[in-house]
Order: structure tokens, then sequence, then C-alpha cells
């Protein structure tokens, strides 16, 4: 049904935009854009997808819950932030990771921190592209400023 | 706002091609190749082929959904020059500079290869440290596209929802720290 959802309102801007775009050329140019898109994309997804399968398929849940279950305490949340930056690859595969702990027992909150720590510190994409595209002074105080978030994430979600 | 009217006339701007098998894909690959290996050892094929073809599956029901978040992500670009969204946000300041480069970063489809250069050209047009930090954050924590592609694909509505709204302080509480921090020196 999310899945529904979100088809429904991506096809629906993709297609405003289509219908947005000027002339032929534009149609053209944007159409040939996102087939490179695809071409770099796709190999990913299917790769990621794969992993993810096989990856939720060997976490032992009562590990899982042990580390990240109900009562895992601040271990747990620093275990999750740990995992966030180390997670290869793109946005399915952290998702698909939190999805697979979430199964095998993780908390929401716990999950919810792992996410957000990937989300702002993922090593690969630091050092592929923020590093040398931001110049060293920006990253790291982007870094230096975006470390105390997941802590406060991690205690939000615990309360609510 | 930047119109969409005023391009009528001109042709569309040449986008950068990328390398598509980096380090990245093959650190993915590896790990992929690894687990199926072990699923393999531990669990035999057949489980493995099921896996396999389960995820072939979901892949087969997102596909519609991707495609058109590609597309977005794609063309908007093409839409939006990024010097036409540096020179919008390098103009704002104080409070509403903040906002609108937390709006812009999750707002703005694009990964990293696009994000990054785009937020180290809002100091060259006049935007301070505060905004920068504000767009990447936003873009890192709320990025609308990769929420509604990816998140809401694997992870439950509710915990998404969650997530969102914890987040949603976080680019301008970030943006107010970095010009409290920084925001004196070396402007």
């Amino acid at each position: 049904m999310n899945i529904l959802i979100g088809t429904v309102l991506l096809g629906t801007v993709a297609l405003w935009l289509y219908w947005k775009l000027p002339n032929a050329e534009w149609r053209a140019a944007g159409m040939a854009n996102a087939w490179r898109m695809a071409q770099f994309t796709a190999p990913r997804i299917v790769v990621a997808l794969l992993g993810a399968g096989f990856f939720a398929e060997l976490l032992p849940p009562e590990q899982v819950r042990a580390l990240f279950g109900e009562g895992a305490g601040v271990s747990g949340v620093l275990l999750a932030i740990a995992l966030g930056p180390i997670t290869p690859g793109g946005a399915f595969v952290s998702f698909a990771v939190g999805a697979a702990a979430l199964k095998a027992g993780a908390t929401s909150s716990l999950v919810v921190t792992y996410v957000t720590s990937w989300s702002l510190f993922s090593a690969s994409r630091f050092l592929a592209y923020e590093l040398p595209l931001m110049g060293r002074q920006l990253a790291l105080r982007r870094l230096l400023l975006c470390l105390p978030v997941p802590f406060l994430i991690a205690g939000a979600a615990h309360i609510v | 706002m930047p119109s969409l009217k005023n391009i009528e006339t001109e042709a569309p701007p040449e986008q950068p091609a990328r390398a598509v098998f980096d380090t990245g894909f093959y650190i993915l690959a590896l790990s992929a190749l690894a687990a199926g290996v072990l699923v393999v050892v531990l669990k035999g094929w057949d489980r493995a082929l099921e896996i396999a073809q389960d995820e072939m599956m979901f892949m087969a029901v997102l596909a519609p959904k991707i495609a058109a978040g590609m597309f977005i992500a794609a063309t908007l670009p093409l839409l939006l020059p990024r010097d036409k969204v540096a020179i919008w946000i390098g103009r704002e300041s104080g409070m509403r500079g903040l906002l609108l480069a937390a709006f812009a970063g999750a707002a703005i489809p694009g990964g990293p290869a696009m994000t990054f250069p785009l937020a180290a050209s809002f100091g060259l047009v006049g935007a301070d440290v505060g905004a920068i930090m504000a767009f990447v954050s936003s873009w890192a924590l709320l990025s609308l596209n990769r929420t509604l592609i990816w998140e809401f694909s694997f992870l439950p509505v509710d915990l998404v929802w969650w997530r969102v709204l914890l987040c949603l302080p976080f680019p301008i509480l970030i943006g107010l720290a970095a010009r409290a921090v920084f925001g004196g020196r070396d402007a």
C-alpha cells in the first residue's frame, strides 16, 4: 500500500515535470539524463536488494534481540550509531538493513537511530564525495556539528 | 522561486556522465556475494534461490516508483540550474536564509555528486556557513525523494513519520550552531 501511494505520488510529479518541460529538445534531454541515472543506479539496486535479502537471512534473531531489542540500553544506542557510518552503498542498503533488524526484533527507536547515523555519517559518501567536493574545512565542520544529532534522536525516540 | 518560463528559448544544459562501476559498487557487490555464499553454505542452494527470487519480485514491484523518482531527480536539476538555486539562497540571510536552505535541501532531488558541489557553490554567491550546513544536513536527514522512493518501501509508515518528525528541527539547529561556532571566522 505504501509502495502504491508512493508510486502514484512520484508518477504524478514525474508526469507534471514532463509536461512542464518547454519543448521536445528538453524532454529528450530529461529522458537521456534519467536513462544515464538508471544505468548508474540499476546495478546497485539489484546487488543491494540481493545482499539485503541474504543479510537478513543470516541475522540471528536471538542476538539481534539481545543487542537491539527492548532493554538493550546505552550499548544498543552506541552500536546502532557505530553501524551507520560503516554501512556500504546507497540509501536502499541502510533501509533494507534497518527493515531486516526490525523483523529480527530490534526496537523502532534503535532502527531510527541507526538510519539517522547512516544518513549523517555514511563513511563511503563522506570519503568519496563530501571531503573532495566540499573541501576539508567545510566537511569536517559539518561532521562536528552533526555529531550530537543521532544521540539526541536516540533519546527523543526512546521517550516517544 | 526561479521561473520555469525563461528557459523556453534556451537549450537544456549538459549533465556530466559518471563511471558506473566504482569502488563503492565493488564493496557493495562483494558484501552481497559474501552474504550469498554464506546463505548457500548455511541454508543450501534452494533457500538462496528463494531469497533471490523474492528480492527480484520486490524489485519489479518497486520499478515503476524508482523510474518515476529517477525521472524527477534527472529532470529537476535541468529546470532548476544550480547557479539559480545558489543565487536564490545566497541573497537571503537570517532565519529566512536558514529556512530556505533547509527547505531546498529536503526538496531538491539528487545524490551526493550533485548536492555537495551545489552546497559548496553557495559560499561563492554570498550564503553564510549556517545556510550551507542547514542545506547539507537537511538533504542528509530529510531528502524527500529518498524518503518517498526508498524509506517508505522498506520501513513501516509510522517509523518513517517518527523519524522525519524527530529530524525536522535539526537542519535549522545545525545552521544556528554553525553560525554561533564558525560564523565569525574567515567569512
